[in-house]
C-alpha cells in the first residue's frame, strides 16, 4: 500500500489518466447493465408482480400467450392453491382528445377483481365497470395519460376511462392496462354479445403449494402447465435481448481487464530497474508484487466507484422513457467481477517482477 | 567473529566455450568497525567481488559467510532476507526509489519489516546533513545529497555490512571526499563493516585497509605503495 499509494501520488497525471480510462469503461458497463436490466424488466414486470408459480395455456399455443385461447370452464379442471383467469391482448389505443400520432401500444389484461392477479393501485382506484381500466404508471410519468382520461381502441369504437395507476406493469416492453375479463371479451371479439355463461380467456395463472408446480394437477390433455420462469424466458424476443446484453457486458468487462492489465504491465516494465534496486536491497518479490496488485486494486476501485457515481448521476437526468433501471445486486456483482478480473490482469506483471534479476538492474 | 568472510571464493563465466575467471580463488574477511577499499582497473573483477559479497550472484566455488552464518549457499529467498537485514548497498548511480521522498525511502524499510526497532529517522537524516531535504524526491536534490540519502537508507536498517560500489563515481572530488568521510565516520560510529570499491585512489586515505584487484586477484596493498601510487 505504501509503495503503491506514494507512486500514484508522485505520478499523478499518469495515474489519473488510467483511472479516467477505468472510469469510462466502468461507466459504460454500469450503464449498459442498467439498460439491459431495465429492458429485461420491461418485458416481465407485470408477470413478476403476479407472484405466480405457473401458467396454463392450451398445448397448441406452444407457450406463446398471444396464440392462446381457451374457455374459462377449464378453470374447474385445474387443481391449485390459487387460480386466476387471464385474458391478454396487444392493442393500440389513443387518448380521446389527442392528435392522431399519439398512439400507444399497450397490452390489455382482462382479470377478475376478486382473483389474485388484481394489482395494487398506487393512485386512483380499482376498475369497477367494463369501461374502466387501471394502467401502468409509466404512462403517467411520460406524460401520456392522466387520471380520468378516456382512451379509445383504434380497432373498434370502444372507449375506457383511466381510473387508476399501478406500478411495475409492463409486458413485452408495453405498458399494461388491466380491465375486467368481460371487457377483454369485447376487445378481443368486438361487439359484446348477450350474457353468456362461457368466457374466452388466454390463460389460467396459478399459485402452487410450496411454490412447486408439481403440486398442480390438470384434468385436461389439451392444456399445458408452464413454470412462470420458463414462460418468461420464452416471451418473444426476451431471451435474445438478455443474451445480447449479457455478451456485450461480459466482453466489456474482459476488455477492461485486458486494458488495465496492459497499463499495469507497461508501467511495470518502466520500473524494472527500480524494482531491481529494491530487490538488491533485499525487498522480496512478494512485497513488490503485492504492491502492484494493491495498486491495481486501488486504481480499479476508484475508477469503478467514479463510474458508479457517474451512472447514478446520469440516471437522475434520464428521461422516463429510457428503460434504465439499476439493481443493487447486479451492480455489486458487476463491480466485483471487474475488480477481480482487473487484478488478474495485473498478475502478468507479477511474473515479470519475480523474474527481475537485481544483479542486472544495478550494473 | 568476522562480519563477512570469503572462503576460497571463485567466480567464472562461460563465454562460448571459453571460460573467463572474473574472480580467482579468494580468501578475505573483515571485522565490524573496519572500512576497507578495493581499487583496481575496470574489468578486474571488483563488482563481481562486491555482488558476491552481497549475495546478488553465487560463487562458482567456495563459500561466503556473514556473521559466521552460511550465506552464499542459502536459497535465493533466504539470501534476499539476509540481504535486507544484514547488508546495506550503496551504488554508483542512485539506488533510491524515484517516487519516494527521502524520508519515505527510510519509511519503506519500516513497512517491509515492521518488527525491528530502528533509530530515529530524522536524527539519522540530521547526522548526514539532509534533514531539510526529507520531503524532496531524489530528482530534486544534487548527486552528493542523493549519495548521502543512499547512505542513510543503507544505515537505517542497522546492517552488519555496508557495500559501496563506486559511490563517488558521479560526484566532483570535493563532494566525493565529503561522502567518503561520512561513510568512514558512520562505519566507526555505528560499528559497521564497510567495503568500498573505488577507482579514485586519493579516497583511500579514510580507509583502514586497501586491497587491489587485478585480473580477478585480490591483494592487500601496503600503505607505502599507496603513497607512491598517489604521486603518479
Ligand atoms: N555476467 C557476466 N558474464 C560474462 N562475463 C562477465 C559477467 N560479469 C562480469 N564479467 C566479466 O568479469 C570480469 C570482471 O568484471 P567486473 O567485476 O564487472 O569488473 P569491474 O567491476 O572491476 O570493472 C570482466 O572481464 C567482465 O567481462
Ligand atoms: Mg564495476
Amino acid at each position: 500500500m505504501f509503495l503503491a499509494w506514494n507512486e500514484i501520488k508522485y505520478s499523478k497525471v499518469r495515474y489519473v489518466l488510467i483511472m479516467g480510462v477505468l472510469f469510462l469503461i466502468a461507466y459504460l458497463v454500469f450503464f449498459l447493465t442498467g439498460l439491459a436490466y431495465g429492458l429485461a424488466q420491461d418485458n416481465r414486470t407485470a408477470i413478476d408482480s403476479w407472484e405466480a408459480d405457473g401458467i396454463i395455456l392450451p398445448e397448441e399455443a406452444n407457450g406463446n400467450i398471444n396464440m392462446a385461447l381457451l374457455s374459462d370452464q377449464a378453470v374447474d379442471q385445474v387443481a391449485a392453491t390459487e387460480k386466476a383467469v387471464l385474458g391478454q391482448m396487444a392493442a393500440v389505443v389513443e387518448r380521446e382528445d389527442s392528435s392522431a400520432d399519439e398512439r400507444l401500444d399497450v397490452r390489455f389484461l382482462g382479470i377478475k377483481v376478486d382473483e389474485f392477479l388484481m394489482p395494487e393501485i398506487i393512485e386512483g382506484r380499482a376498475f369497477e365497470t367494463d369501461q374502466e381500466v387501471v394502467v401502468d404508471v409509466s404512462l403517467r410519468d411520460e406524460g401520456l395519460l392522466s387520471l380520468n382520461d378516456s382512451v379509445s381502441l383504434l380497432s373498434s369504437e370502444q372507449t375506457f376511462e383511466v381510473v387508476g395507476f399501478i406500478d411495475n406493469a409492463k409486458l413485452s416492453v408495453s405498458p399494461v392496462m388491466y380491465t375486467t375479463i368481460e371487457a377483454f371479451q369485447e376487445i378481443r371479439f368486438g361487439e359484446m354479445e348477450q350474457e353468456r355463461d362461457e368466457l374466452a380467456i388466454s390463460a389460467i395463472v396459478v399459485r402452487a403449494t410450496n411454490g412447486d408446480i408439481a403440486n398442480v394437477t390438470i384434468d385436461n390433455e389439451q392444456l399445458e402447465l408452464i413454470a412462470i420462469s420458463d414462460f418468461i424466458s420464452d416471451l418473444p424476443g426476451y431471451n435474445a435481448q438478455v443474451l445480447t446484453f449479457a455478451f456485450m457486458i461480459s466482453f466489456l468487462i474482459v476488455i477492461a481487464a485486458i486494458v488495465i492489465g496492459i497499463f499495469i504491465y507497461v508501467l511495470t516494465l518502466q520500473k524494472v530497474s527500480t524494482f531491481g534496486v529494491m530487490k538488491a536491497q533485499g525487498i522480496s518479490s512478494g512485497y513488490l508484487a503485492r504492491s502492484v496488485i494493491v495498486q491495481t486494486f486501488v486504481l480499479s476501485a476508484i475508477g469503478i466507484g467514479l463510474g458508479f457515481l457517474g451512472t447514478a448521476g446520469t440516471q437522475l437526468a434520464l428521461p422516463a422513457a429510457v428503460p434504465f433501471q439499476s439493481n443493487g445486486l447486479f451492480l455489486i456483482v458487476v463491480s466485483a467481477v471487474m475488480l477481480i478480473i482487473a487484478v488478474l490482469g495485473a498478475l502478468f506483471s507479477v511474473r515479470t517482477i519475480v523474474k527481475i534479476d537485481p544483479l542486472k538492474a544495478i550494473s | 567473529m568476522k562480519a563477512i568472510e570469503f572462503i576460497n571464493v571463485e567466480r567464472t563465466f562461460k563465454d562460448g566455450d571459453k571460460e573467463i575467471v572474473a574472480l580467482q580463488s579468494t580468501n578475505f574477511s573483515i571485522d565490524r568497525g573496519q572500512f576497507v577499499a578495493i581499487i583496481g582497473p575496470s574489468g578486474s573483477g571488483k563488482s563481481t567481488f562486491l555482488t558476491i559479497a552481497g549475495g546478488l550472484q553465487a560463487p562458482s566455488k567456495g563459500e561466503v559467510k556473514i556473521a559466521g552464518q552460511a550465506f552464499s549457499s542459502q536459497s535465493e529467498k533466504k539470501r534476499s532476507r539476509t540481504r535486507f537485514s544484514e547488508i546495506g548497498f550503496i551504488l554508483q548511480a542512485s539506488n533510491l526509489v524515484p517516487f519516494l521522498t527521502i524520508k519515505q525511502q527510510l519509511q519503506l524499510v519500516n513497512k517491509v519489516d515492521k518488527k525491528k526497532q530502528r533509530e530515529e529517522m530524522l536524527e539519522l537524516l540530521n547526522q548526514l546533513d539532509i534533514k531539510d531535504l526529507q520531503h524532496k524526491y531524489p530528482s530534486e536534490i544534487s548527486g552528493g545529497q542523493r549519495q548521502r540519502a543512499a547512505i542513510a537508507r543503507a544505515l537505517y536498517n542497522d546492517p552488519t555490512i555496508i557495500l559501496a560500489d563506486e559511490p563517488t563515481a558521479s560526484l566532483d572530488s570535493e563532494k566525493a571526499y565529503q561522502v567518503v568521510e561520512i561513510l568512514a565516520r558512520e562505519t566507526k560510529k555505528k560499528n559497521k563493516a564497510t567495503i568500498m570499491v573505488t577507482h579514485d585512489i586519493r579516497l583511500v586515505e579514510y580507509c583502514d585497509q586497501v586491497f587491489e584487484m587485478k585480473d580477478g586477484v585480490l591483494k592487500e596493498k601496503s600503505p607505502d605503495s599507496l603513497s607512491s601510487g598517489q604521486g603518479s
